[in-house]
């Protein structure tokens, strides 16, 4: 019988597909484009499930216009020719009124250029960093279409800055891993330090999946630095502290994101790093942040821990209430609801169930909103882009520890400091 | 509906300029050729760099017109190619494979790091495209157009060079070198001009489609893509030109209409390893034309 169904949906889908320009659509179509498979498919399903989980609560929660909402999920195989036709097919064929995901950077500008924008199809991305977008909202040619629940790489290279300053740091050595994330928060970090009086003696790219960056860690060394910023992923970076410390570099390191995991301290050995710290975003906790980790934890009996869970399931739930809050289901009315979700004045609702009723009922009835999801509160700047609070981290008897908070305010403080 | 079918065509002409391409490498002198992607990089890239309009990101500042841009992707991707036959002149199948293969994963890497050039991990965004200025419909006629009538005069070329004696010269040569040498044939010369003149049309179909997509990045120019053309040319059908053409949009066709009946066909717990189908259907089709029609669709008829 499923069987059937199935073959019925097939069916029903080419008719669809063929008749889908004759009648018009109330009911809203959210598009996805994630890479399921291919290099970034181990991350991209978990955060696909992360869009899902955001769908059916939204739909639980009564749906978007009376409407349950049809989610299309499409699998970009970590190929940007491949994500741009599977977006030229949901927005051409099967009309979705708005698209969420991007992985890839590649995909993401491809995506973006050549499809969404001409076609003034707002997108909501999770997870590309990629700051060559940011620069086309500045030179005007996302059309204000582009956004994204990730905060950009200048955040982090803020955070970078801050703490290397911080600590006194006098000649600095940046080494980062060179493809689209390292090139993204590499050269920001250098001017941010700068800017805010530290000096940067070298700023030192490797290559990804190397056995051993001895060369590099060596080059690095030759400078002889008081200490080091280290932007890499978690795998190529644990290499390079190993050999880092192997070869006497200093002790004082400034770690990324991607290291705060005692698997990694453990990997580079937890003596070694009394006085190193990291930074992350400062927003993936509070009430909000729990009630999604619970909600995913419930839906998928896994924890809430990876890359773009939370930024995914931000992205979808706040495209689906500016799909309430817009009068009409057309572009630039969706594009200018994404801001007005966010209104400072507004009542806030979060996500889960509950949250995102509150936000949907107040919607209909004609209330001001503000969402503050999985990953806080966050605001869209006039580039799509969010800026977000951060904080330091730091190793304390075998765990690791929150050092201090860097607020929104002091960001924005920051960015002004160093010229953003 | 219709506004998809004509980026499809599109791309799917794209993608067969550079099957043609192959064809002539491969199908029609021999040449086992597995960078294909390095070429349609550096065909890619040299549209970009001649075409962006100014920008802080490059060093060059061109901004040269469309037409221009096109000629110059075909030059360097022409000089590329020179080099790199003139460097692998000794080298027979397995190991001119794997030479190739070598050397278009060094282009993709040079494109990451050449980055005053090639604008590195980020790419390159804002390459014109024509009649943008017209609206979207405009640009996605006007676009097909253009790749049709470049395919169109691309294929007219290859078979009234099939055909020629220059065509014969290199089926013998595909058959045995020995024979050709003995009687008078300038080898070398003859696997050359083969082989650059192949790896200009895939600079050519690098250029159109980053002047199609108006963006170029070095994700774009995965091994993946090569093994896609591979496939496009062996199900189509290698040696024949037609069958390049046909193999292409088959290929293309199934590696993305599969992504849409998996979406529609399967409930989406399963979608994720839905994705993985989709390999899987292009390594079946692969496997299957090898067994029932080692020719290909349209390939010339083998005779033992």
């Amino acid at each position: 019988m499923t069987i059937l169904n199935r073959w019925a949906a097939l069916a029903a889908t080419f008719l669809a597909l063929a008749s889908s320009q004759s009648f018009a659509q109330d009911c809203p179509k959210l598009g996805g484009v994630l890479a399921l498979t291919g290099a970034q498919g181990a991350i991209g399903k978990v955060i696909a499930d992360a869009g899902r989980l955001a769908v059916e609560q939204v739909n639980k929660a009564g749906g978007v216009k009376g409407c349950q909402v049809e989610f299309i999920l499409r699998d970009d195989t970590t190929q940007p020719s491949v994500g741009v036709d599977a977006a030229r097919f949901l927005v051409d064929v099967q009309k979705v009124n708005a698209i969420v995901g991007l992985v890839g950077s590649g995909t993401a500008l491809a995506v973006v250029n050549s499809v969404t924008v001409p076609n003034k199809i707002p997108v909501v991305g999770c997870c590309a960093v990629t700051p060559a977008l940011t620069k086309m909202a500045e030179e005007g040619k996302t059309g204000g279409y582009w956004f994204r629940t990730i905060p950009t790489a200048r955040t982090m290279a803020l955070a970078h800055a801050k703490a290397v300053v911080d600590r006194g740091y006098k000649k600095t050595v940046i080494m980062y891993i060179n493809n689209d994330f390292g090139n993204g928060v590499a050269p920001d970090a250098k001017v941010a330090i700068e800017k805010m009086g530290g000096k940067v003696v070298g700023i030192i790219g490797y290559a990804e999946n190397q056995p051993s960056y001895r060369s590099d860690v060596t080059k690095a060394l030759a400078l002889e630095p008081d200490s080091l910023v280290l932007i890499g992923l978690s795998a190529d970076g644990t290499i390079v502290l190993r050999e880092w410390f192997s070869l006497g570099g200093t002790q004082n390191v400034v770690l990324h994101n991607t290291m705060r995991s005692m698997d990694v301290i453990k990997g580079i050995g937890e003596r070694f790093l009394t006085k190193a710290v990291g930074i992350d975003n400062g927003q993936a906790s509070g009430p909000s942040a729990d009630a999604f980790n619970r909600d995913f934890q419930a839906a998928y009996s896994r924890p809430a821990v990876g890359p773009g869970l939370h930024t995914m399931y931000d992205a979808t739930a706040i495209t689906l209430l500016a799909m309430q809050a817009a009068p009409k289901l057309d572009g630039p009315s969706i594009r200018d609801a994404l801001r007005a979700v966010q209104d400072p004045a507004g009542l806030e609702v979060g996500p889960g169930v509950e949250g995102l009723k509150k936000g949907l009922d107040a919607l209909k009835a004609g209330k001001k909103i503000r969402y503050v999801g999985a990953t806080g509160g966050f605001r869209f700047d006039k580039n799509g882009d969010v800026n977000g609070p951060m904080l330091v981290w730091k190793l304390s008897n075998g765990e690791i520890v929150t050092d201090s908070n860097i607020t929104l305010d002091e960001m924005q403080a920051l960015s002004t400091k160093a010229g953003f | 509906m219709l506004s998809y079918l004509i980026f499809f065509i599109t791309v799917a002409a794209i993608l067969s300029i550079a099957t043609l391409g192959l064809n002539l490498q491969w199908g029609v002198s021999g040449q086992f050729n597995a960078g294909v992607v390095g070429f349609l990089a550096v065909g890619g890239y040299g549209m970009a760099i001649l075409t962006m309009p100014v920008s802080e990101q490059l060093i060059v500042r061109l901004n040269w017109p469309f037409a221009v841009g096109i000629m110059g992707a075909l030059v360097v991707s022409g000089i590329v190619a020179l080099l790199v036959g003139l460097a692998t002149l000794r080298l027979r199948s397995d190991y001119l494979a794997i030479a190739t293969f070598g050397i278009a994963s060094s282009i993709q890497v040079l494109a990451n790091n050449l980055e005053p050039l090639t604008g590195g991990s980020r790419g390159l965004v804002g390459i014109p495209r024509p009649f943008e200025s017209m609206g979207a419909q405009a640009v996605g006629y006007g676009y097909l157009v253009i790749v049709l009538c470049v395919l169109a005069v691309v294929y007219a070329g290859l078979q009234a060079l099939l055909r020629s004696p220059w065509g014969r010269v290199q089926r013998a040569l595909r058959e045995d070198e020995v024979v050709c040498a003995a009687l008078g044939k300038n080898v070398v010369r003859f696997r050359l001009t083969a082989f650059v003149m192949g790896a200009m049309l895939m600079g050519l179909s690098g250029a159109l489609y980053a002047g199609f997509i108006g963006t170029t990045s070095p994700s774009e120019f995965m091994p993946i893509l090569t093994f896609q053309i591979w496939a496009m040319l062996i199900v189509g059908g290698s040696g024949s030109n037609a069958g390049a053409i046909a193999g292409s949009f088959v290929i293309w066709g199934l590696w993305t209409a599969s992504g849409a009946v998996i979406v529609s066909v399967l409930p989406p717990q399963w979608q994720a390893q839905g994705g993985a189908l989709q390999s899987i259907l292009v390594g079946l089709v692969l496997v299957l034309t090898l067994l029932l029609r080692p020719q290909g669709l349209l390939g010339p008829r083998l005779t033992a």
